[in-house]
This record gives C-alpha cells, structure tokens and sequence, in this order.
C-alpha cells in the first residue's frame, strides 16, 4: 500500500513538475538565434496548444498522462528522436549491472571485515579496520571514482578510460566479450563497492557484536559445537538481519552514487545519459528516467520487505517494517 | 557558555581535534577569501595551466584563472551550502517534529508517512530533475537539499518529544497549567537542541557532498566557483588524462573536498559519542 502511495506521489509530481515550471514553451519556441524573432499569432498558439493537448483542463491532460504511462509511453525524446522507453531499455541494463555488483561486493566484503572486527573486538585488527573503514566511508563514491580513473586508467593505464565495452570490436568467443565487459566495469564498481563498504562494515561489526554477547550463543559454546557453526550458522544468520534490510533501504543513496560514479567514467547506463538528456534540454527523457529510478528503487524496498519476512519468521504478517 | 565549549572540547579524541582545527581554518579562508588570495578569483591573472609555484601557488586553470584564489572563494560556497542547508532542514524538521510529537494523532500520522517517503525515494535523481527545471542558482541548490535533509532532525526532535511528554516532571508542569510554549521554551528545547545541533554537522557534511556531486554534474550554479565546479571544468577538459594537468587542476579542489567533509564527519561522530554514551566507540 505504502510503495502504491509513494509511486503516485512520485507520479503525480513528474506530471506537475513542467506545469510548475516557470515560463511558456511557446516563448523558447519562437525565438530561435539567427531568426527574425517570428512570433506566434494567436491562431497560432491555438493550433499548437490543442495539437499537444494543452487546452484541455488539467485533470484531463492528467489522466491521459496517466493511461500513457501504463501503456509503458513515457514519451517522445526531444533529442534522440526515438521513444523514451526504447532509450531507456538500452541504457537500463548497464546500471543495473553496476548497482547489483557492487550491491553483492560491497555487502560481501563488509560483512566478513564486519564480523572480523566484531571477533577481535578492541584488539589491534579491530581498531585498524574501524579506522580505515570508518575514513573510506565518508569519502563520496564520485571522488574515489576520479582517483582510480587517474590513478589506475589514465596513470597506469591497467584499464579503459570510459564507456563499457570496446567499440566495434570482433570478439571471437562470448567470454571474450564479458572479459571486456568486466574490464570495462571494473573500476566504476569498485568505486562504488569501496565507498558502501564503510557502512556496510559498521552495521555488521555493531550486529555481529550484539548477537555475539547474547545468550543463545553462549549456550551453542558450551553444547560444544564447532567454531564454523556457532560463527555460520548461529551468529551470521542472526547479525544478517539488519544488514539485509540495510542493503536496500540504502539503494536510494547508492543509486545516486551510480549516477555520479557513471559519468566520471562515461559508462552508458542511466546516470550518464540523465546528465546529457539534462544539458540538451531533453525534458521528457530527463522525466522518464527520473521515473524509472524511482520505480526501480522503490521496488527494490518493496522486495525487502518480503525478503525480511521470509528471513525472520518472527516477523509474520505484520504490514511492514517501517511501520510505525 | 565559552568555557563550557572549551571544556568539552579538551574531551575530544585526536581525529576530533584535527577536524575541528581543519574547518576552523577552512572558516578563516572563507572568511578572509580577498584577503588571502593573491590573484583574482573569477578573471585571469597568467598564463593558463601553469604548474603550481612561482606567482600562482596553486597554479592556474585553462583560463589563467589563479587556483588558489578559486579554492579560497569556493570554500564560501561549501561553508554556505553546508550550513544554510542544515540550518534551514534543522529548523523546518525541528518544527514539523515538535507538531507531529506533541500533537499527535493525524499530523503525527500524515508526516510519519512523508518521512518513510522521503526516506526511500532516491535523493540524487529528484535533485537532478528539480535543478533541470527551476534552474541552478545557489538558492534554489540549498532549498532542494533541504528538503531532503529535514526528515532526519525532524525524526530526531519527534522520537525527543515522545519521550520527554511522559517525563513526569513534564506531566507536572502541565499540571500546573504550563502552556506549550512555556513547555516548549522551557523543557523541549534544552533536552532537543544539542541533539538537532550535532545532527547538523552530518548535514552539512551531506549538503556539501551533495552539491559537490551537483555542481561536478555541470548543474551547480555556474556563477559561484565550487569546488564542485572546479572539478567539472577540469575532468570536461579534453586532454586532462594525457597531460599532467590534474596533478594540481583536480588534486587540489579534490584534497579540499575530502578534508572538509571527513573533518566534519569526525567532528559529530565526537559530538554524537558526547550527547548519546550508548553509542559506544
């Protein structure tokens, strides 16, 4: 119910968003450079607003926009000349693929740095983790992303410079081609891993922590259970809890870091083509993205949802997590 | 109130300290920017890309624009958007979080639900979207981040207020016929604001990020030199990874950047240590 609510919201303020905006479109229209300043007549003007539907009053300009959109008609792009949806759909692809690797890279890694520390907790490996991570957690993803580019592409030059696959290049096998593919996304999920990674650490180090002191493992330490199952079984699947629920709540930030993270390397996928869509003035493109991430998103919280249920039985059929 | 200030300040651990020296000199910069820079920050004064030394201590950018001057002038912008955003998300979420926690009943309703809204929708994209069609001037940048900044002070005042209005000395006061700004002033006030008060500092270290990685976009204001913006005239340069360019173009607003905001993050993980023991190291 709650993500319905909040997709309208988001909806309804795409739809509101260029009707706010101050200014009229037929003032840009007529007055291009290097013209005589060819004004509309109010023939017209009249021609043109009934031609895009601008006439109609609002509540009915809103519900076409509305059947439109479940139709899966995001548009026109200004710019491209070609559907927004078909632009999208090309582009989609490549940020998911950064968003869900460094998602599982970033959450890997933290939580076995996490549980280290949990295990040394106040001993030397404890602190020089907290110590780094705590510093590489507040270094944004788009920083870190500029380093390695200059560092590792432009300086050393270990791997490509931009884009996300070698153009017009004749691979001889498929995994040739994913090689590429790897090698061209290598650094932009690094980035955005290393730069989750602090996060991630702390909310496992403080889980493992909690469930470390509680009673049921002491009673699994003196049933004399092995190491790896008091570890495995009995304390990761109680500290994973929270960071299952943190993984995709944070998703939002994380897209926004894969927005900034695409363009410092020119990689292809929604965040770069947003910011050229955003320079060329390509409004619908602009809103059709905009759409799209949300939804994506606010998916992606829905899921968690179910995802949480599923891994706390405890939770039952309550409405959701963040009620209340 | 000053010695009280001292004193907690010698409470401060190493990295605290550090932090707290680092935005008082980023302060004194921004504040004495004419002073200290030697050259114009907004026209040329030499040779463009000139390595740093000699008259130019920073060197130059493409335009012969002095980077020192730049930086010095940028660090207002960062101070401004840092601490106009959380100043105005303190005082809009304070306020939405005394009205939903004292109030209760539907307004208490009707923003919990916008805060879980505003908590998932992604912040960049709607940014994004926003500074497309209203326009990129500073203003319009720190109403924006405002608005997604108040959610946390106003969790924060709200969770507060729950707790203190069953406080007995409150029920007391109320007893004795203590009106709401009486409670307000007297009671909520003190046991709220230093907790609002270090959230701030998180927020203006996410309000500077935030507008770093707008302006880097190319949709920062492009008549105030952040250091947002000195980034993207540097990484838009065509032959910026063939040269040695970025060795001071880049490296320096990018060295500003991340000591600025990792200062502000070790001051409130202090002052955070400081107003809630619980939370441990």
């Amino acid at each position: 119910m709650e993500y319905l609510f909040t997709i309208w919201v988001v909806v309804t303020l795409n739809f509101l968003l260029p009707r706010a905006m101050p200014g009229d479109p037929f003032l840009y229209l007529s007055a291009e450079e290097g013209q005589e300043v060819t004004g509309f007549s109010e023939e017209q003007r009249q021609y043109y607003l009934e031609y895009y539907g601008l006439d109609r009053p609002v509540a009915g300009q809103y519900l076409s926009y509305l059947s439109d959109l479940l139709r899966g008609n995001l548009g026109y792009s200004l710019y491209y000349n070609e559907p927004v949806s078909t632009i999208i759909l090309r582009r989609l692809p490549w940020t998911t693929f950064l968003v869900i690797a460094a998602v599982l890279l970033s959450t890997v890694f933290g939580t076995i740095l996490g549980s280290i520390s949990a295990w040394y907790r106040e001993k030397w490996p404890d602190k020089f983790l907290f110590f780094c991570l705590i510093l590489l957690s507040e270094v944004p993803a788009f920083l870190l992303g500029l380093v390695l580019l200059f560092t590792f592409a432009a300086g050393l030059g270990l791997f490509p410079l931009s884009g996300a696959i070698t153009h017009f290049a004749n691979y001889s096998s498929w995994w040739e081609k994913l090689l590429d593919i790897l090698h061209h996304a290598f650094l932009p999920v690094m980035a955005l891993t290393i730069a989750r990674l602090g996060g991630m650490y702390l909310l496992s180090r403080n889980s493992m922590t909690t469930v470390l002191e509680k009673d049921y493992l002491r009673t699994a330490w003196a049933k004399g259970l092995p190491q790896k199952r008091i570890i495995f079984r009995h304390a990761l699947r109680n500290a994973m809890l929270p960071i299952v629920t943190r993984v995709f709540l944070s998703l939002g930030s994380l897209v926004g870091g894969a927005i900034l993270v695409e363009n410092v390397f020119a990689y292809p996928g929604l965040g770069h083509l947003m910011r050229e869509a955003v320079m060329v003035h390509d409004y619908p493109l602009v809103q059709g993205i905009f759409l799209v991430v949300t939804i994506c998103v606010l998916l992606a919280n829905f899921l968690a949802d179910l995802v949480y249920r599923k891994l706390d039985p405890r939770i039952g059929d309550y409405s959701g997590i963040h009620g209340g | 109130m000053l010695v009280k200030i001292v004193e907690r300040v010698k409470e401060f651990s190493l990295p605290g300290k550090a932090g707290l020296v680092v935005i008082l000199v980023v302060l004194l910069v921004a504040i004495l920017a004419p002073c200290i820079s030697i050259h114009p920050h907004n026209i040329s004064s030499g040779p463009p890309l000139v390595p740093p030394g000699g008259g130019h201590p920073l060197g130059t950018d493409e335009l012969g624009v002095d980077l020192w001057a730049q930086i010095c002038y940028g660090a207002r912008v960062s101070l401004l958007v840092g601490f106009g955003t959380a100043l105005l998300a303190a005082l809009g979420g304070g306020l939405m979080g005394i009205v939903s926690g004292y109030l209760g009943g539907w307004p208490d309703k009707v923003l919990m639900r916008l805060i879980d809204i505003m908590i998932i929708l992604p912040d960049l994209p709607v940014m994004i979207v926003l500074a497309a069609f209203f326009g990129p001037s500073l203003l319009n940048i720190i109403l924006v981040l405002a608005l997604f900044s108040w959610v946390f002070p106003a969790r924060i005042v709200r969770s507060q207020i729950l707790m203190l209005k069953e406080r007995s000395y409150i029920k007391a006061a109320e007893t004795y016929g203590a009106g709401v700004w009486y409670l307000m002033w007297k009671h909520f006030l003190p046991e709220v604001f230093p907790l609002v008060a270090v959230n701030m500092i998180r927020l203006s270290g996410r309000a500077i990020v935030a507008e770093a990685g707008l302006s880097f976009l190319g949709l920062g204001d492009p008549t105030s030199k952040s250091w947002g913006l000195i980034i993207h005239h540097a990484t838009n340069f065509k032959g910026i990874y063939y040269t040695d360019f970025w060795k001071w173009w880049l490296l320096y607003p990018w060295l500003a950047l991340i000591i600025m905001v990792i200062s502000l993050a070790f001051i409130s993980r202090e002052l955070e240590r400081m107003v809630d023991p619980r939370l441990g190291r």
